[in-house]
């Protein structure tokens, strides 16, 4: 038999909690539950001190608006991507992909920290106690991929529909290179590879890659001869030997060089290399490896569809 | 007689192995396609990987052989170590520093000057001869050979911290400092060979004296020679020889080791007998690494230097498992 007193009590505290839910409810109008890797996670507001520990993260964040406190260096660089720096001036370096220096994270005392998917949980645990940390949980390497994290961090930067527009414009413009690759080329032209040389041969990279998706997008036909292990960016050295597996019309040649063409002559020292088709034709495109290898992103990727614009529009010029 | 088996059996050996890597690659090229290459006729393309692909290799493999294995035979008789081998003393690393050095410093593992090489393993030579000096470490084989490691590991972490200054280095760094052969081009090769025959005039002086030496030092002043100056003579053809050869094909451990270890296996310690026939051991170990080495991970090639550091280290095992090593 349930004290009367207890039950008024109990009754005017739910009554109380009910009415404490519902304003605070109001006051944060604008909390969002992100779904990452490692479970939910609740952010509120609109974070003003955003690290990115990831250069994808970094793109989306700055393509929609935010302009993070800090962020790590690109790969084979010293600071962030060259094609991003103008947008990134002044930003906080707090390390490499996947070599987070957790204490210059603390140091920038961030309200939301965007990383990649590949983060640990150990190292999730860490970061998580200093802000809310996004990990994304997608397929790593399909054509999606790009545009399911953009939209991702923009969520989580209360920027959902920047996110959106920027991935559309990306859309669009693709669409817009792919009607010019197919009034210029003939279908049997637009074969290509994308590709890092080394001494020993070319290292040949994943069709998945977000820069060969976004060829793939532009009309060409990417073709990484099945020797790329499936969740790898790239393939081992290829045995010079086994050329003729990348002589397709167009090949897009990634170096991390400054000087592009110091790059292209070190591999045209290769006999094998002179063979090639693309060599031969003039039509070997090189592109800078920041951009093509190892960044991500609807600002990349307007940046990476300018080159393939380019490199179309010099070959109707030329034939 | 025997002496002369010896002889006939390395050489032919020698000779099958160079034709075993003229006609096997990475490649998809028949080897009937290869042989038909050999005897004059054959495709343009099959031509062309045997003519140009291959066949540098081979050279590059037999100048790199040859260099490592003389250089092993010289750096052990000189110490009396049966374990001095430039690749675990750290000569080979201090050359692959110096290379690194230079990379860092702008320039391409192409355009690699074999002088850096030779000078950085003229340094670690300059070290290794100073550590022999150590009251008891010239004495014993085996702490030799820790005393080297030490080197090596400190020349070694030198070089991963010129990779974190640049990481566009960092790559370059990386791909030859595992050691390979492939994709070398005769260029390369004619840049060594100056400095390469130098060596061999200065090998072919000091043999005789060196010999002498490993008698004792008052045997060799007793003949006229001076011990100094051929301790001197003998340090910079090794330092020549694996400098070149690193900076042909990258820092190579063991093939200094295993090479004079099957020679004296077959001829005896004699260094001028060890020599001889180190001249078609040490290539035809090179050549057939780098024959395996295409043909483990079609399409693509495994590293040289993972092969002969398989082949090498059972045989280090094997000399220091030995109830006694003996002092040279």
């Amino acid at each position: 038999m349930p004290n009367p007193l207890t039950t008024f009590l109990l009754k005017q505290t739910l009554g109380s909690l009910v009415l404490m839910a519902a304003i605070t409810g109001v006051a944060h109008a604008d909390t969002r539950e992100v779904e990452t890797a490692y479970g939910s996670v609740s952010i509120d507001g609109t974070p003003e001190r955003v690290v990115t520990l990831y250069e994808g993260a970094l793109d989306a964040a700055i393509a929609t608006g935010i302009d993070p406190v800090g962020a790590v260096i690109t790969r084979g660089g010293n600071d962030v991507a060259e094609y991003i720096q103008p947008k990134a001036k002044g930003i906080g370096i707090v390390g490499a992909p996947g070599e987070t220096n957790i204490e210059s994270v603390i140091a920038l005392n961030p309200d939301l920290i965007l990383a990649s998917a590949q983060l640990s949980k150990e190292q999730y645990n860490l970061l998580s106690k200093i802000a809310p940390t996004i990990v994304p949980d997608f397929t790593a390497f399909t054509p999606r991929t790009w545009k399911q994290e953009t939209r991702l961090f923009a969520q989580a930067l209360g920027r959902a529909d920047a996110g959106e527009e920027a991935v559309t414009r990306v859309e669009d413009k693709a669409a817009e290179v792919a009607k010019l690759v197919e009034s210029t080329l003939d279908a049997d032209q637009r074969e290509t590879g994308l590709i890092r040389w080394m001494p020993q041969g070319p290292l040949v990279m994943s069709e998945g890659l977000f820069s060969a998706s976004l060829l793939q997008a532009a009309g060409f036909n990417v073709n990484s001869a099945n020797i790329v292990k499936d969740g790898r960016p790239h393939s081992h050295p290829l045995s010079q030997e086994n050329l003729g597996l990348i002589d397709h019309p167009w090949i897009f040649l990634a170096t991390l060089n400054e000087d592009g063409d110091e790059a292209l002559k070190a591999a045209r020292k290769s006999p094998a290399f002179q063979r090639l088709k693309a060599n031969k034709e003039g039509q070997i495109i090189i592109v800078n490896g920041q951009l093509w290898t190892s960044a991500s992103g609807p600002l990349a990727a307007l940046k990476i569809l300018d080159d393939i614009a380019n490199a179309v529009n010099n070959f109707a010029t030329t034939h | 007689m025997k002496a002369k088996r010896h002889y006939i059996i390395t050489w032919s050996l020698l000779l099958l192995v160079c034709l075993t890597s003229l006609l096997f690659g990475a490649g998809t090229l028949e080897i009937k396609q290869a042989f038909a290459v050999l005897t004059g006729q054959g495709s343009a393309e099959a031509r062309f990987v045997v003519m140009e692909l291959r066949l540098p290799r081979l050279a590059i493999g037999t100048i790199t052989g040859l260099a490592l294995g003389v250089a092993g035979a010289l750096l052990q008789t000189l110490t009396r170590n049966p374990l001095a081998e430039p690749g675990l003393l750290g000569v080979s690393a201090g050359s692959a520093f110096a290379v690194s050095l230079a990379i860092l410093f702008g320039a391409s593992t192409a355009t690699l000057t074999t002088l850096v090489s030779q000078a950085g393993a003229l340094a670690g030579c300059a070290l290794v001869i100073a550590a022999t000096r150590i009251q008891g470490v010239g004495q014993d084989p085996v702490r030799l050979v820790l005393a080297g490691a030490t080197l090596t590991a400190l020349l070694l972490s030198l070089t991963s911290l010129l990779m974190l200054i640049d990481q566009r280095a960092a790559d370059e760094i990386r791909f030859w400092i595992t050691g390979s052969i492939a994709g070398k081009s005769w260029d390369q090769l004619t840049a060594t060979l100056p400095t390469m025959l130098l060596a061999g005039a200065i090998v072919i002086g000091a043999v005789k004296p060196l010999a002498s030496l490993a008698l004792g030092e008052r045997v060799a002043i007793g003949l006229g020679h001076r011990p100094g100056l051929i301790r001197l003579m003998v340090i910079i053809a090794v330092a020549l020889l694996v400098g070149g050869a690193t900076a042909l094909a990258g820092p190579l451990v063991f093939v200094g080791l295993v090479v004079p270890f099957v020679a004296r296996a077959l001829g005896g310690a004699d260094i001028r007998k060890t020599l001889w026939l180190c001249l078609p051991i040490g290539p035809a170990i090179i050549i057939a690494a780098d024959t395996l080495s295409r043909l483990l991970v079609v399409p693509s090639e495994m590293p040289l230097g993972v092969i002969t550091a398989l082949i090498g280290a059972p045989v280090l095992m094997l000399i220091i498992r030995a109830r006694r090593i003996p002092t040279l």
